[in-house]
């Protein structure tokens, strides 16, 4: 592999830890707080990958992963909260072009 | 006198952003001994509180409590002392302890507020996870951490609720009607 490694053996333990811990709590609390915990651990992972990682992450790591408290604001209001992870899909899937080089071959 | 009193209840809010500033011991001591004349059903007392200061144990803490926002320089655990509730042969199913472990918690917020700190309330964590962690007797349940600190000038806004609500939309008087 010749890419940089962006998280330590520890720091992604610890990144188990709090899926795992999601998942348990998961089962006593409402359905919807299920892409609430999912979100809490994407920020933690990008905290933890964003002094790391390239150019080709860092812009989508710094600008769109930081927005996420703003996107809880908005959990009652269930299309609004949709309109952001939509946002946040699309975000990662340019993220995903970069990292692949599809997004420079395209026309 | 009574007036600061409402106003103190009145002003209380969760707080989830928190700045890294110490809490003065002093601080703390206060918030448990204002949590001792919380109400306790029976007189059971069965709560016991275990306080978190060291910043390791803190953050190992996060890592098994995806509710808790906050990085707080103090956490407290309210614990449920299950040999007590045996010892009054009582079942595990007596819900008296929980309802003290709210008791308990509204009375440290109110206190942390009153002595101008904030507070944040959280149970959304392992309780196994944390069994291990603070290494608790066997008889100890976790149940509820209240986050302690100062809060940060840009906080991470709560929930929004889902409607204004007046103290009339949750209450109704005297008996139900049949309709």
């Amino acid at each position: 592999m010749s890419e940089n490694w962006v998280l330590t053996e520890t720091e992604a333990v610890e990144l188990l830890a709090l899926l795992i811990s999601s998942a348990r709590i998961q089962m006593d609390e409402p359905a919807h707080y299920g892409p609430l915990r999912l979100l809490t651990a994407t920020e933690r992972l990008s905290a933890m990958m964003l002094e790391r990682s390239s150019d080709k992450s860092k812009a989508f790591l710094q600008d769109s992963i930081e927005r996420i408290p703003e996107m809880h604001m908005a959990m009652s209001d269930v299309e609004t909260y949709k309109d952001g992870l939509d946002h946040l899909c699309r975000e990662v899937a340019g993220c995903l072009l970069r990292h692949s080089g599809a997004e420079s071959a395209s026309p | 006198m009574s007036e600061h009193v409402l106003n103190n209840i009145r002003t209380r809010r969760v707080v989830r952003e928190m700045t890294d500033e110490a809490v003065e011991r002093e601080a703390v001591e206060t918030i448990l001994e204002a949590a001792r004349w919380a109400p306790t059903g029976g007189n059971l007392r069965p709560i016991r509180y275990v306080v978190v200061e060291d910043p390791e144990t803190r953050r190992l803490i996060r890592l098994v409590a995806p509710g808790m926002f906050q990085k707080a320089p103090v956490l407290i655990l309210i614990c449920i002392n299950w040999a007590i509730i045996e010892q009054h042969k009582l079942p595990h199913t007596d819900r008296t302890s929980l309802i003290d472990v709210g008791g308990a918690a509204q009375t440290m917020m109110l206190a942390a507020h009153a002595i101008g700190l904030a507070s944040g309330p959280v149970t959304s964590f392992s309780k196994e996870a944390i069994k291990v962690i603070l290494n608790l007797p066997g008889s100890y349940s976790p149940e509820m951490f209240i986050c302690i600190g100062h809060k940060a000038e840009v906080a991470r806004a709560g929930m929004r609720g889902w409607k204004k609500i007046t103290w009339r939309d949750l209450t109704h008087w005297e008996r139900f009607d049949n309709e």
